[in-house]
């Protein structure tokens, strides 16, 4: 997999990528705020393009990226490629019932895996950042932050146990 | 006021008709301004202020052009721009100046027609780049790049043409003053710039527009070459914050623009005699023709392929904004409507050349199945 970008002024800048079997992709975010999307198939010459407006681009970048896989497992990947690459993983999961009835506190999620319980849907209503004494209760869907290592450990140690 | 306001009616309505067309309007501006100019009906002549819109016109083309010149960025793809560029400016350029001269033309004014002959419409390449969906091609990068190199040619012609009156030296000194001045202010300055672009009332917008007509009219009491101070300034400031600028001056720049060209055509005779309109129209056809060997031979040496320098010729065809700015600058009125036919000639055959590249590239290499070039490695 080989990819370029390049800026070509007065028209946007570009980015192209070569997969390993020789297909051509090709994404162009255009001065008019328009993006087109070019495919060439190996070894044939004339690509197939389609426009974009910028929300159908971002719509299509998310199901690539697989944001959406289940509904009680969503999960976006956010890289920061201007800070060296930072990456971090969002994860939604649902507590079940051997987790229930315990707090923040007791599960020690932090201390064990690294991972941060940044909100939790109950219901009708939201609690963004709980405090440590928070009390879980099953069906609940927390939103859990962290390095997708530190994620794993989490689902094995704290949702596996 | 009222030629003004009718000349603009009669562009907004060709460019609804070009626009669905998808054809490029400027040569359409032009033909309006010649019909209802000097060489048509003469309905509309100009005046105080359809000059000053003009000058605003041309003006916000030059930093437009500015806005868009990143020092840095030309600086680290010189090879790509240099070889390229070269093959194009020596053809076209004696090409240009040999049949201007052969025409009986002076040798200012043939060096005049050979720079107008010579520049291709940056916008027209670029909006056939993106409205035929060829960006993905391998000639697109190198046509991108020859544009640039074209606008860098042009400044260096604009700096060189316009003050060959004064005393060289001294214009060369007052110019690096000047421009090191309003370097240093744009440099200090730039922070509480940025912050004032961010505004969302009138400030941005009365900024860019003073700071454009302010620098001109300075360049212009002191005597320093205006359009290329204010193609430099565009750089400059372009360095804070580019878009911005581009948002807050495109609204002049769009309508202004349109002004400039209609007028071009208003004020141009065709008929002035002295040089036939055959003869006009051989430069016209000639401007195609040395294009196309231009193209053919950058074709050959960068992609080593000749359907690439058919594709490369097709999109260099039109002649468009930069031809006129030279003419409205530096021509004669003989000039200007030998200027004025090339550009309505090259650009309408430019926009079909471009549109259909694919059909042209059959009919010329007469090979309906030629073996795909191979296409550039990409480095990891």
């Amino acid at each position: 997999m080989a990819l370029r970008s390049i800026n070509l002024p007065g028209i946007g800048t570009k980015y192209e990528l070569e997969t390993d079997k020789g297909d051509v992709v090709a994404v162009f975010f255009l001065k008019t705020g328009n993006i087109q999307m070019y495919t060439l198939e190996h070894d044939t010459q004339t690509p197939s393009v389609a426009e974009l407006t910028d929300a159908e681009a971002r719509r299509l970048g998310t199901i690539l990226t697989g944001a959406i896989m289940e509904a009680d497992r969503e999960s976006v990947e956010i890289a920061f490629s201007a800070l060296s690459d930072l990456r971090i993983s969002v994860h939604t999961y649902v507590i079940h019932r051997q987790m229930a009835g315990k707090s923040l506190e007791d599960l020690k999620i932090r201390a064990k895996t690294g991972v941060t319980i940044i909100a939790v849907s109950r219901g009708d209503s939201n609690v963004i950042n709980p405090p440590p004494s928070f009390v879980f209760q099953e069906g609940d869907a927390v939103v859990a932050i962290g390095e997708s290592d530190q994620l794993k450990n989490f689902e094995r140690d704290i949702m596996g146990a | 006021m009222e030629g003004v306001v009718l000349a603009l009616v009669v562009c907004l309505l060709l460019a609804l008709i070009t626009k669905r067309l998808s054809l490029p309007t400027i040569p359409f501006y032009i033909i309006a301004g010649l019909l209802i100019g000097q060489s048509g009906l003469n309905l509309v002549g100009s005046d105080d202020i359809s000059v000053f819109l003009t000058e605003l016109g041309l003006l916000f083309l030059l930093f437009f052009m500015g806005l868009e010149i990143k020092p840095d960025k030309i600086w680290k793809n010189q090879s790509a721009i240099l070889t390229s560029g070269v093959i194009d400016l020596n053809v076209n350029m004696i090409i240009g100046f040999v049949a201007a001269y052969a025409l009986g033309f002076s040798l200012f004014d043939s060096l005049v027609v050979a720079a107008a002959f010579f520049i291709s419409s940056t916008a027209m390449a670029l909006t056939s780049l993106v409205e035929n969906r060829k960006l993905l091609m391998r000639e697109s990068e190198t046509i991108v790049w020859l544009m640039i190199f074209e606008d860098i040619v042009l400044i260096i012609l604009l700096a060189a043409i316009g003050s060959s009156m004064d005393n060289p030296v001294f214009l060369v000194l007052k110019l690096a003053a000047v421009l090191s001045v309003v370097y240093l202010i744009i440099r200090i300055g730039r922070v509480y710039i940025a912050t004032l672009l961010k505004r969302d009332d009138e400030l941005p917008v009365l900024l860019t527009f003073s700071a454009v007509l302010g620098i001109a009219a300075f360049s212009e009491t002191i005597g320093i070459p205006v359009s290329f101070v204010v193609i430099a300034f565009g750089a400059m400031l372009g360095t804070i914050d580019t878009e911005a600028f581009e948002v807050h001056s495109r609204p002049f720049k769009d309508v202004f623009l349109v002004v400039f060209f209609v007028f071009f055509g208003i004020t141009t005779n065709l008929f002035t005699g002295g040089i036939s309109l055959l003869a006009i129209i051989a430069i016209s056809i000639l401007a195609i023709v040395s294009k196309f060997i231009s193209g053919m031979v950058i074709g050959r040496v960068i992609h080593r392929n000749s359907s690439s320098g058919i594709e490369i010729w097709s999109n260099t065809i039109a002649r468009g904004e930069f031809s006129i700015a030279i003419a409205a600058l530096y021509g004669s009125p003989i000039i200007s409507g030998t200027i004025a036919t090339m550009v309505i000639v090259t650009s309408v055959v430019g926009a079909f050349a471009a549109r259909y590249s694919n059909g042209l590239k059959r009919l010329l290499l007469r090979t309906g199945r030629e073996i795909p070039p191979p296409r550039v490695s990409i480095p990891e």
